[in-house]
C-alpha cells in the first residue's frame, strides 16, 4: 500500500502554469527555419566533399602512373643488362629492322625532370630524438615535372604532381 | 511510422508536453520566458532529428542539457539568479495555476524541496515518466531516481503537516 497516494492525488490536482501562446508560433518558425538552413547547410558540405573526391581521385591517378612509369622503368633497366649480358655483341651490331622494331616500340626513355621549388618555409629549430645537437626543419613545397619520350614513335608522356618535403639541417653549434 | 515525428503533427504532441516540459526547464531557470527558450530549443532539436516521439527520456534529457548550458552561456546571468534565487527560495512567477490557499502552500512546499528530489517528483507527476525514463533522462540509476522521489513526498508530508 502507497502511503503517499493521498499526496501524488493532491499534486496532480497541481496544474503547470500553460505555456503562452506565442512559443507555438515560435516553434513553427524555428521549424521551418530549421527546414530552410538544412537544405542550405547541405549545399557547401556536399560541394566540399565533391571537390574533396575530386582532388583524392586526382592525386590517386597521379600515384598509379608513376608506379607504372617507375615499374616501366625497371623493367626496361632489367632488359636492357639482360641483352647485354647474353649477347655483347649487340651494343655493337646493328639493329636489323623487323626484328627489333615491334619490341623497340612501346618503349619509352627518360628524356628529362624538373623540380620546381614553389615555395619553402622554415619551421625553427628543434631536437631530434636522442640527439643533442638542434636541427632546422625547412618545409619545401614542390611541384615535380617528369618526362619520358619514345625515341621510335616520338610519342611522349609528362607527370607532374606537386609534392612536399621536410628537410632537416643540422646547425652547427655557435 | 505513427511514432515517428513528423512535421504535421508536431503541434499535438507540442501542446501535450509543454506545459510539463516548461515546469521541469524551471527547475533551473526563474523566468518564464527563458524556461520557454529552453523548451523551444530542446523540442526543435527533438523534432528535427526525427526521434521517436515516445522516447520521452531524450526529449527531457534535451531540456535539461540545454538548460544547463543556458546557464553556462549567461554566467551573469546566473549568477544574478541563483541570488535571487538563495534569497527568495521560491519562483517569482508561479509554476503552476493555483487555485486555492492549499494549493498555494502545496506548490510552495515542492518549491522549496531539494533539487535533485524536486527534478524526479517533477518528472514523475506532472510528466507521467516512468523511473526507468526519469533514470534515462537524469542518468541516474533507477533506484536511485525511485528513492529521490520517495524522499521528495516524504519531505512534502513532513513540511505540510500542521505545526
Amino acid at each position: 500500500m502507497n502511503d503517499f497516494s493521498e499526496l501524488e492525488n493532491e499534486l496532480k490536482k497541481l496544474r503547470p502554469a500553460q505555456p503562452s501562446p506565442v512559443i507555438f508560433e515560435r516553434v513553427e518558425q524555428a521549424l521551418e527555419d530549421c527546414e530552410a538552413g538544412a537544405l542550405a547547410d547541405t549545399t557547401p558540405l556536399r560541394s566540399f566533399y565533391s571537390w574533396w573526391w575530386l582532388g583524392f581521385g586526382l592525386a590517386t591517378a597521379g600515384i598509379v602512373v608513376l608506379f607504372a612509369v617507375i615499374s616501366f622503368e625497371r623493367e626496361h633497366k632489367l632488359d636492357t643488362a639482360t641483352i647485354a649480358q647474353s649477347s655483347p655483341a649487340s651494343e655493337i651490331r646493328p639493329e636489323t629492322p623487323g626484328t627489333e622494331q615491334s619490341r623497340v616500340t612501346g618503349r619509352f626513355v627518360p628524356a628529362g625532370g624538373t623540380n620546381v621549388v614553389y615555395n619553402a618555409r622554415d619551421e625553427g629549430l628543434q631536437f631530434a630524438d636522442g640527439s643533442e645537437r638542434p636541427v632546422r626543419r625547412v618545409r619545401y613545397h614542390t611541384q615535380q615535372i617528369w618526362r619520358w619520350r619514345n625515341p621510335e614513335t616520338g610519342a611522349s608522356l609528362r607527370v607532374s604532381y606537386p609534392s612536399e618535403e621536410i628537410v632537416f639541417i643540422p646547425v652547427s653549434g655557435q | 511510422m505513427d511514432f515517428i515525428a513528423s512535421h504535421e503533427n508536431w503541434k499535438n504532441c507540442f501542446s501535450e508536453v509543454a506545459p510539463g516540459l516548461l515546469l521541469f526547464a524551471r527547475q533551473w531557470v526563474q523566468s518564464a520566458a527563458d524556461a520557454e527558450d529552453i523548451v523551444q530549443e530542446a523540442f526543435v532539436k527533438f523534432w528535427r532529428r526525427n526521434h521517436n516521439i515516445h522516447n520521452r527520456a531524450l526529449l527531457y534529457s534535451a531540456v535539461r542539457s540545454i538548460a544547463l548550458d543556458f546557464i553556462r552561456r549567461d554566467k551573469r546571468r546566473a549568477r544574478r539568479e541563483a541570488t535571487v534565487f538563495a534569497e527568495t527560495e521560491r519562483s517569482i512567477e508561479s509554476q503552476f495555476e493555483l487555485e486555492d490557499d492549499t494549493q498555494s502552500a502545496l506548490a510552495a512546499a515542492v518549491d522549496s524541496l531539494p533539487h535533485d528530489q524536486r527534478e524526479v517528483l517533477v518528472l514523475k507527476i506532472w510528466n507521467d515518466l516512468t523511473f526507468s525514463e526519469i533514470a534515462g533522462a537524469l542518468r541516474i540509476s533507477q533506484n536511485t531516481a525511485a528513492s529521490r522521489y520517495r524522499y521528495a513526498l516524504s519531505n512534502l508530508k513532513k513540511s505540510l503537516q500542521p505545526q
